[in-house]
């Protein structure tokens, strides 16, 4: 009896120093799904391997509810200490976000060794707001071009030499259509936001802006903005590229699809199809060869006021590793890593991926070419709003000039708004 | 000088006494776990849901009571209006297509009663759908109307036909969610009606068989009559779904093309979870429970089936 006693001291003990060992407990929410939650995976049990004094709770794939629930959990005050917050939604979610410069424990970014200069400004820049950094940038994603090559031979195009320019675009649509197949799909499986995008890339291509730098109106109302939705309306109806409904995705992998729009995050799906594709970036049509694009970035729900410093810093040092091995991410989840050192990694390099397509996204986003969404406390109702008329344009239920007019006066309204 | 007696005595406590004589302490025993269970999973949300509707709701900068204004922006805002407009739309489609076709199929399987194995057969078929989830129904359902890749579309294809955009067409999107609801839904209601039917007394048919009655007079005689309170039942589970329609229509058409197949749930869900305009969203609720609450009591009244809620 004693002895058995003496053995549940020590045992008692041991979970004790294990508890002391594993003191600082970190929750991370992420909205990653598919290639994107395993790539992350991978880099948070690198981590755990790394700081097994940090136990570290990965939370992901509710890509749906993700900024609901991450605003809930601060309410409930059970928020996690490690989050990602798309950079064009800063401005809806900043309430819910602890300043990193600016924390109750000090500034965060000094205390976890984060340099700034590691980052592209304009990235780093985007995190900021009202005075104070709330986020750290962990990559930048983007649409490119991507084409099968076995259509092109049998459209009679050169498989090596995708169309950059207007006239080679339509030459090759033309040359598609001809030989039987689907042309082109500009919006990855044609959701309403997709379309928008894609909208968005030919009205950006002119150098048009979708309000004014306040936020006061709509300004696409305008001749660019009209040209470029006749131009994409006419994809999937007078031009006969496409058909109004199809899912450019669908098309692509089964061989049927020329040339498609589509993000990054399609390279893992393409390859699996077997399809014989090639990336490029995303062709000049109207002037300037902007794509669309968006940026994850790493940041601190706001936490309660009990919170400890060790907690703070935990999730800071998480942070830190995962853009500091950003090259996984890059590798397995295809966006581009925002730390520079990352994106220098051999492994990195000498990938297909990069080969394939990650350095021509790359290219892209070092020379300025991905435009970020739009930055509004209520920037996913204005981005609704306009997504909606851009579908009844494309599906033929009102003209392209009535679309703009309604999603202007519709954006107009959510902008007066208290 | 006061003397207590019976006259004296509150009638609350009077009250008192003769419940715990009455021993009616023992029924509310019975149902406390639950009325528990009632009043904290649907009596308080409920509640909280109404009071949440009066505010413009943010508690990190503060929640501000604003009255009925999040009422009054709803009835101004078009698109509240426009779900609204579709709901109607939808439970109009839904419920006497469910119904009808429901009572339809539990009529010919009450005639085809002799023959057990293909009754049993044909009512595991018509049941099968109600046992899928409302993802695989809008999957499978958005699968057969795929303009690429559809079977609907093949079908079109084969024979020449020219085909609609079906779910990328306005006109189209809320009638093929609906039809797709009412294949769930039908096989349910079906179980419900062939109870009832199979409850109907043989000798009420017999003798109408010997008066030569024919059989739709039959039908409005003996069986409508008869099975009222299974028609009852199921127009009141049908119309509550139709009314709070939304996987199928979030993963069928997301509320598009447009706005054309966004249904009030589907509202509330963009202002609750996407905008995160709770006391919006609210008001959205508290309008669609109050909407389904009236069409439940004036269909009751309607069917003249108030005993049967008593």
């Amino acid at each position: 009896m004693k002895r058995l006693g003496v053995l549940f001291a020590v045992f008692l003990g041991l979970g004790w120093f294990w508890g002391l060992a594993q003191s600082v407990k970190i929750e991370f929410n992420t909205l990653f799904h598919e290639a994107d939650a395993k790539a992350m995976e991978d880099i948070v049990n690198l981590f755990r391997a790394a700081h097994p004094e940090i136990q570290v709770e990965l939370v992901q794939g509710r890509w749906e509810q993700y900024y609901a629930e991450l605003r809930l959990a601060v309410i409930a005050k059970n928020p996690p200490q490690l989050g990602i917050c798309h950079v064009n939604r800063l401005m809806e979610m900043v309430d819910y976000l602890t300043p990193l410069d600016a924390s109750p424990v000090g500034n965060l970014l000094e205390l976890a060794g984060i340099d700034p200069s590691l980052f592209p400004e304009a990235t780093w820049k985007a995190g900021q707001i009202n005075g104070h950094q709330y986020l750290i940038p962990l990559d930048t994603h983007g649409w490119g071009l991507w084409y099968n090559k076995d259509i092109f031979v049998a459209a009679g195009l050169d498989p090596n030499k995708p169309p950059q320019t207007y006239d080679e675009f339509i030459a090759a649509c033309e040359a598609i259509k001809k030989a039987g197949f689907y042309a082109f799909h500009p919006a990855e499986d044609a959701l309403p936001r997709k379309l928008r995008r894609a909208w968005e890339i030919f009205y950006y291509q002119m150098g048009g802006e979708l309000f004014d730098p306040a936020f006061t109106k709509a300004t696409f109302n305008n001749e660019k903005g009209l040209k470029a939705l006749e131009f994409l309306v006419n994809i999937f109806n007078a031009y006969g590229w496409n058909v109004v409904g199809g899912n450019g995705y669908a098309q692509f992998t089964a061989g049927q699809l020329g040339m498609l729009f589509a993000g990054n995050w399609f390279y893992p799906t393409a390859k699996q199809s077997g399809v014989n594709f090639g990336y490029a970036p995303v062709p000049n049509l109207f002037g300037i060869p902007y794509t669309w694009g968006a940026s994850h970035q790493l940041c601190v729900p706001l936490q309660p006021a009990d919170t400890p410093k060790e907690v703070y810093l935990g999730a800071m040092k998480l942070a830190r590793f995962i853009t500091e091995n950003a090259y996984i991410w890059t590798m397995s989840g295809g966006h581009i890593a925002a730390n520079k050192e990352a994106l220098k990694d051999p492994r990195l390099l000498e990938s297909d991926y990069w080969k394939e397509s990650g350095h021509i996204l790359n290219d892209m986003i070092q020379k300025g070419l991905v435009r970020f969404p739009i930055n509004h406390p209520r920037g996913s109702q204005l981005e609704n709003a306009i997504e909606t008329y851009i579908q009844l344009a494309v599906v033929g239920q009102i003209s392209p000039a009535e679309a703009l007019a309604k999603a202007e006066a519709e954006c107009n309204k959510i902008l007066s708004e208290k | 000088m006061f003397r207590w007696g019976r006259g004296n005595l509150a009638p609350s406590i009077l009250a008192m006494r003769s419940f715990l004589r009455r021993r009616e302490w023992e029924g509310w025993l019975y149902i406390l776990p639950y009325l528990l269970l009632w009043g904290t999973f649907i009596a308080w949300p409920v509640g909280y849901g109404i009071y949440l509707s009066l505010f413009d709701w943010n508690p990190i900068r503060g929640s501000r009571y604003v009255g009925l204004a999040n009422y009054v922006a709803l009835f101004d805002d078009e698109r509240f209006l426009n779900a609204l407009t579709n709901t109607f739309k939808f439970v109009t489609m839904v419920v006497p297509l469910t119904l009808t076709v429901a009572l339809t199929f539990a009529l010919l399987l009450w005639f085809w009663r002799g023959s057990k194995i293909l009754s049993n057969l044909a009512q595991a078929v018509f049941f099968s759908p109600y046992l899928l989830t409302v993802s695989v129904i809008a999957i499978t359902w958005r699968w057969f109307f795929d303009p690429d890749f559809g079977i609907v579309t093949a079908f079109c294809k084969t024979f020449h036909l020219a085909c609609p955009k079906f779910l990328a067409d306005p006109l189209w999107a809320l009638p093929i969610i609906a039809f797709a609801t009412v294949w769930w839904l039908v096989g349910y209601r079906m179980i419900v009606f062939q109870a009832a039917l199979g409850d109907i007394p043989q000798e009420l048919f017999e003798v109408a068989k010997i008066d030569g009655v024919p059989f739709c007079q039959q039908f409005i005689r003996i069986i409508l009559p008869l099975i009222k309170p299974s028609l009852l039942f199921s127009l009141v589970l049908t119309l509550i779904s139709a009314f709070r329609t939304f996987g199928q229509v979030l993963m069928m058409t997301g509320g598009g093309p447009g706005r054309a197949s966004e249904v009030l749930a589907l509202y509330l869900y963009w202002n609750a979870f996407e905008y995160f305009r709770i006391g919006r969203a609210a008001a959205a609720g508290v309008v669609l429970l109050g909407l389904t609450l009236v069409l439940t009591l004036l269909g009751v009244k309607l069917l003249g089936l108030k005993s049967e809620l008593q």
